[in-house]
């Protein structure tokens, strides 16, 4: 019998590895990938959490997060292109403009 | 006369709208007019002035935002009266003196905005709108030390800003609780002081509110162990500033214990009586003593004030007529004395571009009537009777001698640590054969230092023969505070206490 | 009446106001006519009050309020009654006579309209400090006169000494002042006023501890100005002042305002003989300790001027025994015999061009008989020798103490009056006879001006016959004053003024005797007792070594060590630990997109933690 508890455990651990990816990782790309984890991690529980109650409210919250992570890639690897296009790279460290 | 507190504290500021059009040539005599007139109206003001009425005259009252009872509220009464025009006054001497050619235009628009601020404070009978002046008069402050200043002067009017704008914070927090207290109380959100006067407080609140607004204004008087910025702000400040920040500045935080930390908190003013007194002795004492070991002229003369600002906070906290009447009139006295011993040293600085006394020697040989000004000053800075000084200082150690007498003997040492430093620096300055070759040569007084010194002469004779009209007008206010004390007063002791510094007579 | 009083009292501030005119222009010497008129006018006035208080009449006036404050109301108030009355005649007479005498001392002094101006302000204050008719009044020409005092000591400021003596006396009465002022404070919130009428009205109704206290305090404030120990150092400095000066400010009358604030407040004085007594006593102590420093001094000024001192505590001896009339009656004799030779003395310095070192003199009767002459008047009355005043004034105190079985006092003051004698002839026989060691030294002494000497011969004439008004004078100020009953019997008195003369003629006598055989070896200079009265018994040393030095280090340690280097230096330290950490973590905006993202998780967690651990509510 798979339990609440089961999916819990699933989308803690989805979102650890998102952490540690958008930690360590250096690549953008592999950054888009971790917060995509993330935002599916966070996916899982308000769904299992939804059917554990019955109220339709989480799901449709994940639905919410699916579009918003979809837009944000859109523009996310938009701007990824623009950047490659103009530093030849989409290391992370190369983007400093922000030091105060 | 109907709005002519409004008149009074904005006329300045409509004046600095003008004085952006005058040419730099004419605009110190724009700057003296203007102080001329604001003078004129603030001696119309004690003339229309109903001296059998103790309470506030001349009221203005408009809601700015009702719903949380902030109002544009003036009102002057005997302890604000004089006050105003000490303000008024010493702005109009001290832009007669002004000798600064830099950037001119600047500087008499900066003064003028300082005078509404100053003249703001004491009238205003609003917290927010009180709270508005007393941070505002910060800025122009900032402003003439850190452009018109010399040495460290950035580093002084910043150490200034900040120390002044720290202190205040609390004070603000203060004025939000004690307004939402008002609004728990009655239900309406009011911010001025007539009717928080109103209002009786928890002992424990008091306390913690007292010690709120204690830090604000301990900062502005400056009390020990809050004052060090005073010393760097007078030593950098040009003389005008100096003038403005000892003669009126200073007195911002004596008159707001006055106005607001007594009869707000009766009990909470009695519980830390003798612990605020401590600080007033140590003041007077210690800063004498740092005065003497000066070797700058103005520096002595800036610890002298915080000496003196000692004996103020002693007599206000007799919390009796006679030593609060005696405070609030040696707030007069020490702001034309203070104002004219700067501009005194103002003067040789001038000359000499040095305020180090062992740089001078032998003065009154030289220069006779700059000595015998500077002469007649220090009698009124030592408190020689009959001169302006002695009657504030009398009066307020007078009054303390009820709430104790070992605390007022040590209080009263400063009239003699007073006499060491300042005779001390008369001596050093003035006396003894003229040693310095550059000394040999310095013109005496000219038309303009003299046009704006005998009128302080003049005062301290004066208000030291004749201090009556000012002193039974501030009496009478003074009188209705402390009855106004004696009624909010939570604690028997208080009450007990109030009564007893109030009659004269042995012990019963 | 009224406008006498005005008259007596105003008329020297109108001087001073007038020459004040001038004091920036050259010597002119109307200055000095009109504030020697004006006193003078003065003095008539005073007399003319004088013979109306002997009709009875007791002048009140009251001019404006001065401050009033809470229950405080007090008034500029005057007073003419017998007491008061005898002070504005004393003091306008020798003032009188000092101006015009200073017209030939200060004629070719560069300051010579200041110097009047500042007389005449002195008068004022001296008379304010007399007629008022309460404690503040008195206290404004009690600060009055100091300031003048200060001013005038001060007079020749190029001279370092002069300034530094004109701060001492300053400050060392503000000290005095200041437990005046507490007295003041104390008799207010007792009597709720100041005026003497209604406070000695009242004084009896109150604690007898207060009342003690009040006495110790206003004496306390006697003290200083009348330079009584441990306050005495200033007076003998203060005669770096032109000698004039000297005359009439630290001999006849300033100084002595300690002894009148006593005899003024005698109604509460006598409530309290314990206090008379410590009085007393200290009188007696300084009498023949001043007395003992001026038997070796080689100062001209100097040991007149403890002379002065000594024969202040003889009258506070008095006015602590309750003899107030005797004591009030030395102080008039004093004032005219010791003003006297003051200016007798000031001929000398003008003769020797300002020497003052009497060893320097010698012989110089030859040169100026006139002021030889009244200086030996003025010192024979100084000793009490009969027929001159201080005999009839010096031997009623003897006597007070006699009669009050005070016979230590006595005895002191026997003693006192030995040593009074002996140092004033022996000042007498250095300076005007034996050898004329000035002629080796190069000086030309020559007699004054005959005005100046005959404006002192009023003051010598009243030196030799001001006795003779013991009864009368008695009689006159006792109308107010306590009277004093000699309880001893007549015979006893008799017995002791022929003691008393007899031992002051013989040491006088034998003075003479001893100076003019050549004085003392030059051995006794060195022996410790010589050498301790020589330095003043290191007092002066003393408050240079305990009071002035430690204080100018404690107050230079409390400006670089407590000021800058731990108030201040904890203000700039909150400001520097605000602006460090502010530098520090500017480190965490690298710029860099992961290390933000890593502070984000931080931040996260941090949320978390709080969220989970943090509970308020539950």
């Amino acid at each position: 019998m798979i339990t609440l508890t089961h999916y819990l455990v699933l989308s803690g651990i989805l979102f650890s590895l998102g952490i540690v990816g958008v930690l360590r990782r250096k690549n953008l790309l592999m950054l888009f990938f971790s917060t995509e984890i993330l935002l599916n991690a966070v996916n899982v529980g308000f769904a299992a959490v939804s059917k554990y109650y019955g109220d339709l409210s989480g799901q449709i919250f994940s639905f919410f997060i699916i579009a918003i992570a979809a837009s944000e890639v859109a523009v996310g690897l938009g701007l990824l292109v623009l950047w490659y296009k103009r530093s030849g790279t989409i290391d992370l460290d190369s983007l400093q403009m922000m030091k105060g | 006369m109907e709005h002519i507190l409004s008149i009074i504290v904005f006329f300045p500021l409509v004046a600095v709208f003008f004085g952006f059009v005058i040419s730099k040539e004419s605009i110190k005599t724009f700057g003296i007019t203007v102080a001329v007139v604001e003078f004129l109206l603030s001696i119309v003001l004690w003339i229309g002035f109903d001296t059998s009425n103790a309470g506030f005259q001349f009221v203005e009252y408009f809601p700015l935002i009702s719903q949380f009872g902030v109002s544009y509220y003036l009102g002057v009464d005997g302890i604000s009266l004089f006050l105003v025009i000490l303000s008024t006054f010493m702005t109009l001497i001290s832009l007669i003196g002004l000798n600064i050619k830099k950037d001119i235009k600047n500087l008499v628009i900066t003064i003028l905005f300082l005078e509404m601020t100053l003249v703001g404070v004491f009238l205003s009978l609003d917290m927010i709108l009180f709270y508005i002046f007393w941070e505002l008069s910060l800025i122009p402050m900032l402003y003439i030390i850190g452009a018109w200043g010399s040495g460290q002067r950035v580093y002084a009017a910043i150490k200034f800003f900040l120390y002044t704008f720290a202190g205040s914070a609390l004070m603000l927090v203060g004025i939000l609780y004690l307004g939402y207290q008002y609004f728990l109380a009655t239900g309406t959100w009011s911010f001025s002081v007539p009717d928080w006067h109103l209002l009786v407080l928890p002992f424990n609140m008091q306390l913690w509110l007292f010690g709120a607004f204690f830090l604000a204004f301990a900062v502005k008087v400056p009390m020990f162990p809050f004052h060090t910025w005073l010393p760097y702000a007078h030593g950098q400040a040009p003389t005008i500033g100096s003038v403005l920040l000892a003669a009126v500045m200073l007195k911002m935080g004596t008159y707001a214990f006055i106005r607001f930390s007594l009869p707000l908190f009766p009990d909470a003013s009695y519980y830390f009586l003798y612990p605020v007194a401590t600080i007033a002795i140590i003041m007077v004492i210690y800063a004498a003593m740092v005065a003497y070991a000066q070797e700058d002229m103005k520096q002595v003369i800036a610890y002298s004030s915080i000496s003196h600002m000692g004996i103020i906070i002693i007599g206000t906290f007799a919390m009796n007529a006679e030593g609060l009447t005696g405070a609030i009139f040696l707030m007069l006295s020490h702001g034309i004395v203070s104002g004219a011993l700067f501009m005194l040293v103002g003067v040789i600085y001038d000359r000499r571009h040095t305020k180090m006394i062992n740089e001078f020697g032998g003065l009154a040989t030289v220069m006779p009537r700059y000595a015998a000004i500077f002469g007649v000053m220090m009698m009124a800075a030592v408190g020689l009777p009959l001169t302006i000084g002695f009657v504030g200082e009398f009066l307020s150690l007078l009054g303390f001698y009820r709430v104790s007498w070992l605390m007022t003997l040590f209080a009263g040492t400063g009239i003699i640590l007073g006499a060491v430093y300042m005779l001390v620096l008369f001596k050093k300055a003035f006396f003894g054969k003229v040693t310095k070759d550059e000394n040999a040569e310095l013109k005496d007084l000219d038309k303009r230092e003299f046009t704006a010194l005998i009128p302080l002469v003049a005062l301290v004779v004066i208000l030291g023969v004749y201090p009556k009209p000012i002193l039974s007008t501030i009496d009478m206010s003074v009188k209705k505070m402390i009855n106004l004390m004696e009624k909010k007063a939570l604690l028997p002791s208080t009450k007990e206490f109030l009564i007893r510094v109030n009659h004269t007579g042995g012990k019963k | 009446m009224e406008k006498y009083l005005f008259v007596a009292l105003f008329a020297p501030i109108v001087g001073s106001l007038f020459s004040l005119l001038f004091t920036a222009r050259k010597k002119n010497v109307i200055t000095a006519l009109v504030t020697s008129g004006l006193l003078l006018f003065s003095f008539v006035s005073s007399l003319t009050l004088l013979f109306a208080v002997h009709d009875g009449l007791v002048l009140h006036v009251k001019l404006m309020d001065w401050i009033s404050a809470g229950s405080l109301n007090l008034p500029f108030g005057f007073i003419v009654d017998n007491v008061s009355v005898i002070m504005m005649v004393t003091v306008t007479l020798v003032s009188s006579v000092v101006n015009i005498y200073s017209m030939g001392y200060m004629a070719h002094d560069k300051g010579y309209n200041r110097f009047f101006t500042y007389i005449s302000a002195f008068v004022f204050s001296m008379l304010i400090l007399v007629m008022s008719d309460n404690f503040v009044g008195l206290f404004i020409g009690w600060e009055g006169v100091g300031l003048c005092s200060y001013l005038l000591i001060g007079f020749w400021y190029e001279k370092e000494s002069a300034s530094w003596a004109g701060n001492e006396a300053f400050i060392m009465n503000r000290v005095a002042d200041l437990g005046m002022l507490m007295g003041l404070f104390l008799i207010y919130w007792q009597f709720g006023t100041f005026s003497y009428e209604e406070v000695f009205a009242h004084v009896g109704s109150v604690n007898v501890g207060v009342v003690t206290t009040i006495g110790l305090l206003l004496f306390i404030g006697a003290m200083g100005k009348s330079a009584q120990f441990p306050f005495h150092t200033w007076l003998a400095d203060a005669m770096e002042g032109p000698t004039p000066v000297s005359a009439l400010i630290h001999a006849a009358t300033m100084v002595t305002a300690g002894v009148y604030l006593v005899i003024r407040a005698s109604d509460l004085f006598m409530l309290v003989p314990e206090v008379g007594h410590i009085i007393a006593t200290l009188g007696t102590f300084v009498a023949v300790f001043a007395a003992s420093m001026a038997l070796v001094n080689r100062d001209l000024k100097r040991i007149i001027a403890y002379s002065t001192l000594s024969q202040l505590g003889y009258m506070f001896v008095a006015a602590g025994l309750g003899a107030y009339w005797i004591a009030l009656f030395h102080l008039m004799t004093h004032a005219f015999f010791k003003s006297l030779l003051f200016l007798g003395a000031g001929n000398i310095m003008h003769a020797m061009d300002d020497e003052l070192d009497i060893k320097k003199m010698g012989g110089l009767f030859g040169a100026m008989p006139y002021t030889a002459i009244l200086m030996a008047v003025a010192s024979v009355a100084l000793c009490g020798v009969y027929p001159f005043a201080g005999f009839f004034s010096k031997d009623a105190i003897l006597a007070a103490a006699f009669n009050g079985g005070n016979f230590y006092i006595w005895f002191a003051l026997f003693i006192g009056a030995g040593m009074t004698a002996f140092y004033s002839f022996r000042l007498i026989m250095l300076v005007f006879f034996g050898d004329k060691v000035y002629k080796k030294l190069g000086f030309h002494p020559h007699e004054t001006y005959p005005f100046v000497l005959w404006a002192l011969l009023p003051l010598g004439i009243l030196s030799t016959v001001a006795g003779f008004f013991e009864k009368p004078f008695e009689e006159f100020v006792t109308k107010v004053l306590d009277k004093y009953e000699f309880s001893m019997a007549h015979s006893t008195e008799l017995g002791l003024i022929f003691l008393t003369s007899g031992f002051v003629i013989l040491v006088i006598v034998a003075t003479i005797y001893k100076y003019a055989k050549g004085g003392f070896s030059k051995q006794l200079e060195t022996m410790p007792l010589f050498l301790l009265l020589k330095n003043q018994y290191y007092i002066p040393k003393l408050y240079e070594v305990a009071i002035f030095k430690p204080y100018y280090a404690l107050s230079r340690f409390a400006w670089k060590q407590i000021d800058v280097r731990i108030i201040d230096f904890s203000v700039d330290m909150i400001a520097k630990i605000l602006y460090r950490s502010g530098q520090q973590s500017r480190k965490m905006q690298s710029g860099n997109l992961s290390d933000m993202l890593r502070w984000m998780v931080v931040g996260i967690v941090i949320l978390l933690a709080i969220a989970i651990f943090y509970r308020p509510m539950v």
